[in-house]
């Protein structure tokens, strides 16, 4: 298909951009393949380059032959042209409508985009799961690394290779894979240096309705406890959700087939709750009306904060039977993509100072969620102010990096990374010029040639101009668990993603800069200290009158 | 009277101690008539806690068996909790607590028996008054005059010695005016806008009643402020239907007939028992611990904390509009000019006048504002939201402003010259202080006691070097700029420092700040050497 088709009017004149916080600007608009381009072809003014793909939704209001066309984004960002003529206004408007809402994944964007900067590391490579076994192989012996899912027949939603133990051959995890949810067997997620306890993630099992097992997934999990220690399942649904899966030949770990473990339910909400959570919410702080009563109101019948909330408790209990009860732990919810992820990940932020500097954390994103088969496609089509029906969209992810914030806000000198490398995550998980959040798991990854066609996040990122952007000055690396608060008077709504557009943070910024410059300045002075004190030792051993009596 | 008249078990060995962010202690507890001191006993550990009675908010006992636990509630929103050996022991010292936290006399209140080493009774009390004010404002001189009608506070008692009026109002004009307002608080300057002329007076209503009563002298005053511009405003912190039926009970507004040169703008402001009710359930709110989000979200709406916040600071933004915008003087009151109407000015002068924003600058706004102009400290903060006893007058107005200031120093972090801390601080003295800043209230009371001879001045021992660091912004870049706040919902926070200042997390916090605080207090030195 040819993207010309659906641009009838690629450029209209004496266009006028309203944005937050910036002037009006009046210019040129152009409708590419892939951008939305206002340009005012002044050189002190700012231009507008908006990917098709992060817009959401548009609306249409005209006033005579004047046309407006309000543009809202994924990022939640929302802009308005004024477009003088009324067929141009129409035109642009149904060219945005279907270009941003192209269903085929190879017309995307990061398939056509070339990188502007000299690429030093191909993020590609940089997270590979044989990488990953081998710090663990440095620990630990009693893990294996099995091709079982080489060509992605036994679990479609994972990576070729996965990390189990040892002592479990291919075939039994073969079984294991027809007992799980979509196959998803149990594998390695986190292994706990400090006590060898380890967590794990998987699918349900399909027990049904008359209760089957499956003696080589009680095998497989039994392979991970020592003797004579219980684990823990912790399964993202309360019991009465996982007692009805049963019926559609899901259902848990029953105690007879399971006795050296004990299961704990909790109530992670999932997908379309989620998503309506999100809708809510950013409706709620676009309120312009000044009663403080209803934006309160507002901003709990949303319930995110409620959901932030549980998602960091069971994180935090999953942390807990691993680092103060020393047991190893089993999480999953239904397909073990959503809820799951949420917990396996925030868990290793709380325990793993590896994951928390930056190189870390995007290690933990591959592994977690990238490699792990969250299906980025599905869940971030749409965002908040999306009128389509919403089909498997849900802020699963968007909710991950809202708790990594809350845990930031709290310990923020014990994260390598600032506020700006999560909000950066967020929006490319929507809309991005690269290929990293393209596409469902590693095989339909593999499928589409990304590695080969397209340019991943991380080799942007980890560019030293890039890096020091995210990097968080405060940063002292801390080696100990840190255990957030998940009081709800303890958490906050994230100010960076949901009000970033709403109120100038000009003021909030500039003292942002002032701290960083104070502490460069600071490390300078010690240098300086530091260099004159070497000065003084060495003078002082070479002239013996120089030194004290 | 004497102390020890309250006190029959003055020490108590084998005390345990539960705090806040502490791992319990055991040791020894002892009752002094000012303090509760406990200290510690364990090896290696030699941590002591001094604690203020007057800073005691409430006092729960629990007698189980032979030994009982008292739960302390302080007014700076700690709650600690000691075990006590011996059923009687613990009954005497909770009465001890209960009566010596409450005791009325300000004579015999603590700050007339601190003495520190390095203060002395003969520093310089106070960093501002009425007549440095007006000294300093060279450009008030021809049109305004010190007044000392108010010498012996016959004419208003809550108004220190010296005000700020007309030139061209004499000394028994404003006798008249003082009878015709509440209180005998008649319309006096106090802020001097130097960009355009404008001025900030403040008053209390006008004793118009029922049957419409004027004051010609009262007229003739505000008419001399506005003289050669075309209008003033008069904002008052009541709606409108609120100050109608203060008619009834003798109060009023000024109206549009007797006064055809200002425009009143009536604001809501809550004030009094509302406001205490409000501060009750937020501090209720806060320490709730069912860890739930939906209730801690409604009880947080319930309480309105956050709407009065938004409230003061919409309407010390429409003040500063009026005069630095519109260009015009406003005069502002509710009913006393006591509360919301100091609330008001001082958040309008923060808002307009960059030399309130450095660390003096702000603490002789306090003094100017809130001390001298006669916000009764005593009846306001007598108590916190813990006591069981009745509400009489307490209402935390001044809290209140703290906060709104707060909020003003997160939206612009570099404009203020004052930490958090800062603020802090003055919430916890406001309520339990060493120093006598605010005892008493009113100027008169404190003349009549000696408090400038008899007691240390805190704003005084803020400005030592020593503590001067701390209190400091280290981000503090002045501007001359206006800071307009913004008041939307969304841009309001809860004051996490102070209601949730005992929690776990806040300490990280200020960990985080105390990092880069310890940083620009290093570079001064290097600087130096």
């Amino acid at each position: 298909m040819e993207f010309a088709e659906l641009i009838k009017t690629p450029r209209v004149d004496g266009v006028v951009l309203h944005r937050p916080f910036m002037p009006t600007v009046e210019g040129t608009l152009c409708l590419t393949g892939h951008h939305l381009i206002l340009s005012s072809r002044q050189d002190n003014t700012e231009e507008l380059w908006l990917l098709h793909s992060n817009i959401d939704s548009i609306e249409k209001r005209f006033v005579g032959s004047l046309g407006t066309i309000i543009v809202k984004c994924k990022d939640l960002r929302v802009i308005q042209l004024d477009i003088p003529g009324m067929e141009e206004c129409l035109n642009i408007a149904s060219s945005i409508e279907a270009l941003s809402t192209l269903d085929s994944v190879s017309l995307m964007y990061p398939f056509f985009y070339r990188p502007m900067f000299e690429v030093i590391e191909d993020g590609w490579n940089s997270f590979l799961p044989e990488d990953a076994f081998k710090d663990l192989e440095s620990m630990t012996d009693e893990w294996r690394l099995s091709d079982v899912n080489k060509d992605f027949s036994v679990c479609p939603s994972y990576p070729p290779l996965v990390a189990v133990p040892k002592d479990i051959d291919d075939d039994t995890l073969r079984k294991a894979a027809t007992f799980r949810h979509s196959g998803r067997f149990p594998v390695l997620s986190y292994y706990h240096k400090k006590n060898g306890m380890v967590m794990m993630r998987s699918g349900q099992p399909l027990t049904g309705t008359n209760g089957r097992r499956c003696k080589e997934d009680e095998k497989l999990i039994n392979a991970t406890l020592r003797p004579g220690k219980r684990g823990y399942i912790i399964d993202t649904r309360t019991i009465n959700v996982a007692q009805q899966a049963k019926a559609r030949g899901g259902g848990f770990e029953s105690e007879a087939n399971y006795p050296q473990w004990r299961r704990i339910h909790k109530a992670l909400e999932r997908s379309n709750v989620l998503q309506e959570s999100l809708i809510k919410l950013v409706e709620a702080c676009n309120d312009q009306s000044h009663s403080m009563d209803r934006w309160l109101s507002k901003l709990e019948a949303s319930s995110w904060q409620t959901h932030v909330k549980e998602i960091l408790t069971t994180a935090c209990l999953a942390a807990q039977c691993i680092d103060r009860e020393g047991a190893s732990v089993l999480v999953h919810g239904t397909e073990g993509t959503d809820s799951t992820l949420q917990v396996t990940s925030l868990a290793q932020i709380i325990l793993d100072p590896a994951c928390r500097t930056i190189r870390g954390f995007q290690g933990l994103v591959e592994r977690e969620w990238l490699q792990a088969g969250h299906p980025f496609q599905q869940r971030c089509a749409q965002s908040a102010y999306s009128n389509s029906k919403p089909r498997q969209e849900s802020p699963v992810f968007l909710l991950f990096l809202d708790c990594v914030w809350q845990i930031l806000r709290q310990f923020p000198c014990s994260f390598e990374f600032s506020e700006s490398f999560l909000v950066l995550l967020f929006e490319h998980a929507y809309a991005s010029q690269f290929g990293t959040f393209l596409g469902n798991s590693t095989a339909e990854r593999t499928r589409l040639s990304l590695p080969e066609k397209t340019v991943s996040l991380w080799s942007w990122v980890n560019r030293p101009q890039e890096l020091e952007r995210l990097t968080n000055p405060l940063y002292e690396a801390n080696s100990l668990v840190i255990w957030p608060s998940v009081a709800p008077q303890s958490l906050l709504l994230w100010e960076g993603v949901f009000l970033r557009w709403n109120r100038s943070s000009r003021c909030l910024d500039e003292a942002y800069e002032e701290m960083v410059h104070i502490i460069e300045y600071n490390k300078e002075l010690q240098n300086k200290v530091n260099s004159l004190r070497r000065q003084l030792a060495q003078l002082e051993t070479e002239d013996p009158l120089l030194q004290t009596p | 009277m004497e102390f020890s008249e309250h006190i029959k078990t003055a020490n108590v060995e084998d005390v345990v101690l539960r705090q806040p962010l502490h791992p319990p202690s055991r040791g020894t507890l002892c009752i002094t008539g000012h303090h509760l001191l406990f200290s510690d006993r364990e090896e290696g550990s030699s941590r002591q806690l001094l604690l203020l009675l007057r800073n005691i908010d409430a006092v729960e006992k629990r007698i189980s068996g032979s030994s009982g636990t008292i739960t302390i509630k302080c007014k700076d929103m700690r709650v600690l909790h000691l075990d006590i050996p011996g059923m009687e022991q613990c009954l005497n010292i909770a009465h001890s607590i209960e009566t010596l936290s409450c005791l009325d006399g300000v004579a015999a209140m603590y700050p007339f028996f601190y003495r520190p080493s390095d203060l002395s009774l003969q520093n310089q009390w106070g960093l501002s008054s009425t007549e440095k004010y007006y000294s300093q404002m060279k450009e008030l001189h021809n049109r305004w005059r010190l007044s000392s009608v108010n010498r012996d506070y016959s004419v208003c008692p809550s108004y220190p010695p010296a005000v700020i009026i007309p030139q061209n109002t004499d000394d028994d004009m404003l006798k008249k005016v003082a009878k015709f307002r509440q209180g005998g608080r008649f319309p006096a300057l106090c802020y001097y806008h130097r960009k355009n002329g404008m001025v900030i007076l403040r008053s209390s209503q006008p004793l118009t009643g029922a049957n419409r009563k004027r004051c010609r002298e009262d007229e003739h005053l505000l008419q001399a402020v506005i003289d050669g511009s075309d209008k003033g405003y008069i904002i008052d912190t009541r709606s409108s239907q609120q100050a109608q039926q203060a008619r009834m009970t003798g109060g009023g507004f000024e109206s549009k007939s007797s006064y055809s040169h200002w425009k009143r703008l009536h604001r809501q402001m809550e004030r009094g028992k509302a406001l205490q009710e409000s501060l009750i359930k937020l501090v209720e709110a806060c320490g709730d611990e069912s860890h739930n989000m939906d209730r801690w979200l409604s009880k947080l709406e319930n309480s309105k904390w956050l709407s009065h916040v938004q409230t003061a600071l919409s309407t010390a933004g429409l003040l500063a509009e009026c005069v630095e915008r519109d260009g015009h003087s406003v005069l502002v009151h509710g009913s006393e000019g006591t509360d919301s109407t100091l609330l008001i000015s001082t958040l309008a002068q923060l808002i307009m006048d960059p030399c309130c924003r450095t660390l003096e600058g702000f603490l002789a706004l306090l003094e100017r504002e809130w001390v001298q102009a006669g916000h009764p400290f005593q009846q306001r903060c007598a108590h916190f939201a813990y006591s069981h006893a009745r509400l009489q007058q307490e209402s935390p107005v001044f809290l209140l402003m703290l906060d709104c200031v707060w909020q003003l120093w997160r939206q612009f972090p570099l404009a203020l010259g004052f930490s958090e801390a800062l603020l802090l601080r003055l919430a916890t003295e406001a309520y339990a202080s060493d120093y006598g800043t605010f005892l008493c209230n009113s100027h008169q009371e404190r003349c009549a006691l000696g408090v400038t001879e008899n007691t240390h001045c805190l704003f005084q021992a803020l400005l030592r070097p020593t503590e001067r660091d701390y209190y400091s912004n280290p981000l503090y870049e002045p501007t001359e700029l206006a800071i307009w706040p913004s008041v939307h919902p969304q841009s309001l926070q809860l004051w996490r420092g102070f209601f949730l200042r005992w929690t776990q997390q806040a300490r990280q916090l200020e960990e985080a700040q105390e990092e880069i605080r310890n940083m620009v207090i290093e570079w001064g030195k290097m600087a130096l050497s």
